[in-house]
């Protein structure tokens, strides 16, 4: 374990995943106490205190208006019971939070952090394309469209014009990029066989990590036994 | 004098060592390649269920499951409905169209593993239960090799693409059971889980997750067939 890192924190990836997973977990599991709502207050501090502020900030306006929507509907669907709608909204705060924690972690980070623990190198290659190609793909939808604009092809709610205009184009930009990307893989050296590498920047956890983790654990103790 | 007696015996002990070495490597060398020649000859039979994934497969397999999860960010929102299977209709066309376009290009054994694994990894943020979906990838591959043998016929495809979201519907009484009874309200659970105790919203809800992920299949099975005709999607 490295010495305690300050400057710019950021949390090891295993443990960020990890501590994102409990959030989670525990908060649907106990989302009727009442008090888990003062836990994830402390939990949205904790994350912010860690680094992973960014993520927080991103997810507090979907909180705000899925959270809020769906702990409306719980209130007036249990006749007007509070501890429903607070119950609703636990748990989407949890959910919220947990993304926010595992949205912190860069994927080269976590890649490096599975491969130094010897995860296949199938799984670590496939979860890097799969983490980075989600908003690159978002750019592909949206030029697509624009394509279909562009041509005038009508509107993309017509099933028949969706799938010849949208669907078919779509997924062949997606052969042609998956092919190219391939390319680029190949000639940078990465192989599946069991050939020896060696991780260029290896992850280590730190004093904060342990403190980040304990930090979770001793909220979710407190709410369970107070 | 004896200096040059000296070198020239280090030298000679030099050239032994690296023959030596030499020696070993060959073997080693030859070893290898016969291994590898074995492997391409075992790859390129494309009647064999098992054969290795190469770096191509893994990534379009990687992007596919990127596109499958692009399509599923309304998955965080649908937990919360209490509504029998309303996570697998709200998902199972996506779930149906990508897999079946991913196993149409990479028609070996283990690909909807591999793409359950991808999708696991990244589903147990949004909802650690649905995570178990990469199970489900593996119960289908087995169902489908029992039937099929193989995805060399497009049907195989299709059923994989077809029994692949249903297949989690269990799934749910996992997490509605798990959460409810630690929170003390295990008649909740299973009310929650069978749909107010009506089994006629079971056997709606299932036949209409079924019949989605069915025509779902057959569209990813339309697009790859089209852009197989193009040579768009070579093997």
């Amino acid at each position: 374990m490295k010495s305690v890192r300050v400057k710019g924190i950021k949390l090891y990836p295993l443990f960020a995943v990890l501590g994102a997973l409990f959030i989670i977990i525990f908060g649907l599991v106990t989302a009727r106490n009442q008090n888990l709502c003062w836990y994830l207050l402390g939990v949205f501090v904790w994350l912010c205190i860690f680094g992973c502020y960014k993520g927080c900030l991103k997810m507090l306006p979907a909180f705000i208006i899925f959270g809020g929507a769906f702990a409306a509907i719980a209130y007036a669907s249990a006749g007007g019971d509070l501890p429903a709608a607070i119950s609703m909204l636990n748990r989407f705060g949890a959910l919220f939070l947990g993304v926010a924690a595992s949205m912190s972690v860069e994927a080269v980070r976590m890649t490096r952090a599975l491969s130094q623990i010897h995860t296949p190198r199938a799984i670590t290659l496939g979860m890097l394309i799969s983490m980075s190609f989600v908003p690159m793909l978002r750019g592909e939808v949206r030029r697509v469209r624009e394509a279909m604009k562009t041509r005038g092809a009508g509107s993309v709610l017509n099933p028949k014009i969706f799938y010849r205009a949208f669907l078919v184009p779509f997924v062949m930009r997606l052969v042609n990029i998956s092919d190219t990307l391939a390319l680029s893989v190949e000639t940078r050296g990465f192989t599946l066989g069991g050939s020896p590498y060696t991780v260029y920047k290896k992850q280590y956890p730190a004093v904060l990590d342990v403190l980040f983790i304990l930090g979770i654990v001793a909220g979710a103790v407190l709410v369970v036994v107070l | 004098m004896d200096n040059s007696v000296q070198n020239s015996a280090d030298v000679a002990a030099l050239i032994e060592n690296t023959r030596i070495m030499q020696a070993a490597a060959a073997k080693k060398e030859a070893a290898l390649a016969e291994k590898l020649k074995k492997r391409a000859v075992r790859d390129a039979d494309e009647s064999k269920m098992f054969r290795r994934f190469k770096i191509k497969d893994i990534v379009f397999l990687a992007i596919i499951t990127a596109c499958t999860l692009l399509t599923s960010a309304i998955m965080p929102l649908l937990i919360h409905v209490s509504v029998f299977g309303i996570i697998q209709l709200g998902l199972g066309l996506q779930f149906s169209i990508f897999p079946v376009i991913g196993l149409m290009k990479v028609r070996k054994a283990g690909s909807m593993t591999l793409m359950g694994i991808f999708i696991a990894l990244f589903l147990v943020m949004m909802f650690p239960p649905m995570a178990l979906i990469a199970v489900c990838a593996v119960v289908v591959e087995l169902i489908v090799f029992a039937i099929f043998r193989s995805y060399k016929n497009d049907w195989a495809c299709v059923l994989a693409g077809t029994l692949y979201m249903p297949l989690t519907v269990p799934l749910l009484y996992l997490y509605y059971n798990v959460n409810y009874t630690v929170t003390g309200a295990e008649n909740e659970a299973v009310s929650m889980f069978l749909g107010a105790t009506d089994p006629w919203v079971i056997v709606g809800m299932t036949a209409a997750i079924v019949a989605l992920c069915f025509v779902g299949s057959v569209i990813g099975m339309l697009i790859s067939r089209e852009l197989k005709k193009a040579g768009v999607l070579k093997k």
